[in-house]
């Protein structure tokens, strides 16, 4: 435990929490950005038919494969200022981390849930439309019938954001005090030689990781413990 | 629901806005090498200059090639890194202005203290190459087309001797810090740079000494240079230049001198024109 | 008065084999109809006939109402419910489910309290109303799903074998509510059962399923 802070005390204090907080802030918000996205998505895949919609879900699935660096890289060439979208000048901000986020995680998001929604027993929908649901209600039904399996995707999201390394490198660019995040700073001190801090860091991740993921559990249980659930369902 | 996704959104949007804003202020943006950063150079350079000039420089570190073409690119304002053919050959297409010698370091050939192929007292780094293959080596190779063992090859070229596949030369594929380990292991010949040597050779309890330096060969020059306005508008070239100046004024050029690592040797020789 | 049924020549095959054909019958309101019949025999696809929630194949299913044709909208649906053999509950608490049906048609949570913890009285399921649902028993679960749609007031009740697979105990709570909906008389039933006991103490009416058809039992 002495070497724990020994070796967290190289860096300054101020720094590290500006490097967690930004961590935070950036698969937090592709985080948002993405599920805000992939739900309809997922919903609009599992309730409606439409013509190619098996190729969506199969694409999704294959994006959930999509390696980080190569994302990172076409992203590079996207926001670059030689690319078609270089006016923005949105490379090497936060901006563009959270953009790679949103697409790593989106994928995820969207597939889990969508699983998760298709895999609502047919017959609450059924018991919907018995009760006089319209077909809005009985969506929101059985989307809402498929909530754990949903949070599960967004904490599966998380996972994939927060771990990710290869293309926060490529699009943040790791600039000291801007865009340097918990990965990129593991990275680099790894890179530097400094292997002990660079697991002290890894330790502070996956502490992050975990006090996320038991928030959204709580989230998660809130409804299996149901009396809590009264005011908020429906 | 539906609402209630579309305001958090709203909300992101906002913020990301909001973000992008305060990052307005005035910041350079300098492409540079893993190696010099990693050197903490820029920690202990970038806020003597930014006191000076209020501009903020945020060093992006990456590969020498990554770094010349991300400038290329427009996507940083000035580049800062240590392959001057490459930067040279950049200015004359045009992409960059104004490249000046910043510095330099050297490498080092290391060995077994008791330096069975007899280098000590030798001049010529080619001539010692010849030696150690001569002596059946073994020679650590980085073989990992690093700036290092882009030079480690060019070494070998000079001395005229293919060592790829001997059975004396091995490669590691590694890092600095590591191949050097496995040196001392193998009780072996490498190529180093020196500020790597100075750093790690107590911490890793390296048996090994330097067996050649200061031939000229060995010489590794960093040069700087501002992205050409003309190629790319947005490029901020007045605040590059003021880098640019300072870093070769003999106030920057002190500062270089002045960057110690954590044991005192000086890691960079300032040699601005 | 009320809400009457006509059923035209209703038939619907599974992969070729058909199990209703030429199915015709008028269900007149405030009575309680039996349905009898054997497995696979149709009852169960005809109910979700009437429910409107399956199409025939051919034929027709029609509302009346003072011998007008209804046009089918969410206003009709909403004036019928099904209570199917596995109700598909909610994974919420027991009055969340009861509250369902009255939540999404905007009735005021004042009432919705009310309304649904007077159901729950009538079902004795009050004291399980803050458990989550899908904890409670087969036969509670039964209890729950008349419940919800009870609390609807429907003109209209089907219900498919409401006393499928539950203790003689449960079979009795919910046998006496069927009759106390009855005893109202502003309630049209139709429920299918395998049990002719119980489709004598229940019905007005005792139909037979035979052949495709419903036949007088």
């Amino acid at each position: 435990m002495t070497e724990f802070f020994l070796f967290l005390s190289q860096i300054n204090p101020g720094e590290l929490w500006g490097i967690v907080w930004l961590s935070l802030w950036v698969s937090g918000a592709g985080l948002l950005l993405a599920t805000a996205l992939a739900l309809p998505l997922a919903a609009l895949l599992a309730l409606k038919r439409f013509p190619g919609r098996d190729a969506v879900v199969n694409i999704l699935h294959t994006f959930m494969g999509l390696p980080p660096v190569v994302l990172g890289l076409l992203l590079y060439l996207l926001l670059s200022r030689a690319g078609p979208l270089g006016v923005l000048g949105l490379l090497y901000t936060p901006t563009a981390m959270i953009l790679a986020q949103t697409i790593l995680a989106l994928p995820i998001v969207a597939a889990l849930a969508h699983s998760a929604i298709v895999n609502v027993d047919p017959v609450v929908r059924q018991a919907a439309v018995t009760l006089g649901a319209t077909a809005r209600q009985q969506a929101f039904t059985v989307i809402r019938e498929a909530r754990y399996g949903i949070v599960s995707g967004i904490m599966a999201g998380f996972g994939r954001a927060n771990a990710e390394l290869g293309a926060v490198l490529i699009v943040g660019g790791n600039i000291a005090g801007y865009t340097r995040v918990m990965t990129t700073s593991i990275a680099l001190e790894t890179d530097k030689g400094n292997f002990e801090l660079g697991i002290v860091l890894g330790l502070i991740l996956l502490a992050l990781s975990l006090l996320v993921n038991l928030a959204l559990r709580r989230l998660q249980k809130r409804g299996q413990s149901a009396g809590a659930e009264l005011s908020s369902w429906a | 629901m539906m609402t209630k996704m579309v305001l958090i959104l709203a909300l992101i949007g906002a913020l990301l806005i909001v973000a992008n804003v305060a990052a307005a202020e005035t910041r350079l943006r300098c492409a540079s090498t893993t190696s010099t950063e990693n050197s903490g150079l820029f920690k202990y350079l970038l806020p003597i200059f930014e006191k000076k000039t209020g501009i903020h420089v945020d060093v992006v570190a990456v590969g020498t090639g990554a770094a010349i073409e991300i400038g290329k690119r427009g996507d940083a304002d000035v580049v800062f890194v240590h392959a001057k053919e490459q930067e040279l050959k950049a200015v004359e297409e045009g992409y960059f202005v104004n490249r000046h010698d910043v510095m330099y370091n050297d490498f080092v050939i290391i060995g077994p203290a008791s330096d069975p192929a007899k280098i000590s007292g030798m001049k010529s780094a080619p001539e010692a190459f010849g030696k150690i293959a001569a002596a059946g080596g073994p020679f650590v190779s980085r073989g990992d087309k690093s700036g290092t063992n882009t030079k480690e090859l060019a070494i070998w070229k000079a001395a005229g001797i293919d060592p790829k596949g001997q059975k004396w030369y091995l490669e590691a594929g590694q890092g600095m810090e590591k191949t050097q380990r496995v040196a001392n292991e193998k009780k072996a010949y490498t190529l180093t740079d020196r500020g790597t040597w100075l750093a790690t050779k107590d911490k890793d309890k390296l048996e090994m000494v330097i067996v050649l330096e200061k031939d000229p060969v060995l010489f590794n020059q960093y040069g700087v240079m501002a992205v050409n306005p003309e190629k790319h508008k947005q490029v901020k070239y007045h605040e590059a230049m003021q880098f640019v100046d300072w870093l070769i004024s003999p106030e920057g050029q002190q500062a270089i001198a002045g960057f110690k690592d954590a044991r005192g040797n000086q890691l960079f020789i300032p040699n601005a024109k | 008065m009320g809400l009457r049924i006509e059923v035209t020549k209703v038939a619907k095959a599974y992969n070729g084999n058909p199990v209703l054909r030429d199915c015709s019958y008028n269900f007149a309101p405030g009575l309680t109809y039996a349905l009898q019949g054997p497995n696979g025999s149709g009852k169960s696809t005809l109910l979700r006939f009437l429910a409107l929630l399956e199409a025939p194949d051919t034929g027709s299913v029609d509302y009346l109402e003072n011998s007008t044709v209804l046009p089918i909208n969410l206003e009709l649906r909403r004036r019928f419910t099904l209570v199917l053999p596995r109700p598909g509950i909610f994974n919420t608490t027991v009055f969340n489910n009861v509250a369902y049906g009255l939540k999404i048609r905007g009735v005021k949570s004042g009432e919705i309290e009310a309304r649904v913890d007077t159901i729950l009285e009538t079902v004795g399921l009050s004291h399980k109303r803050s458990q989550r649902a899908l904890d409670l028993s087969s036969g509670e679960t039964k209890r729950l799903g008349l419940a919800r749609a009870m609390v609807l007031a429907p003109e209209i009740l089907f219900l498919d074998e409401p006393t499928a697979n539950i203790d003689p105990l449960n079979t009795d709570i919910i046998e006496e509510i069927i009759l106390k909906m009855k005893a109202g008389g502003q309630t049209t039933i139709l429920l299918i059962t395998h049990d002719p006991a119980q489709a004598e103490r229940l019905g007005d009416r005792l139909l037979l399923m035979k052949e495709g058809k419903l036949v007088p039992g």
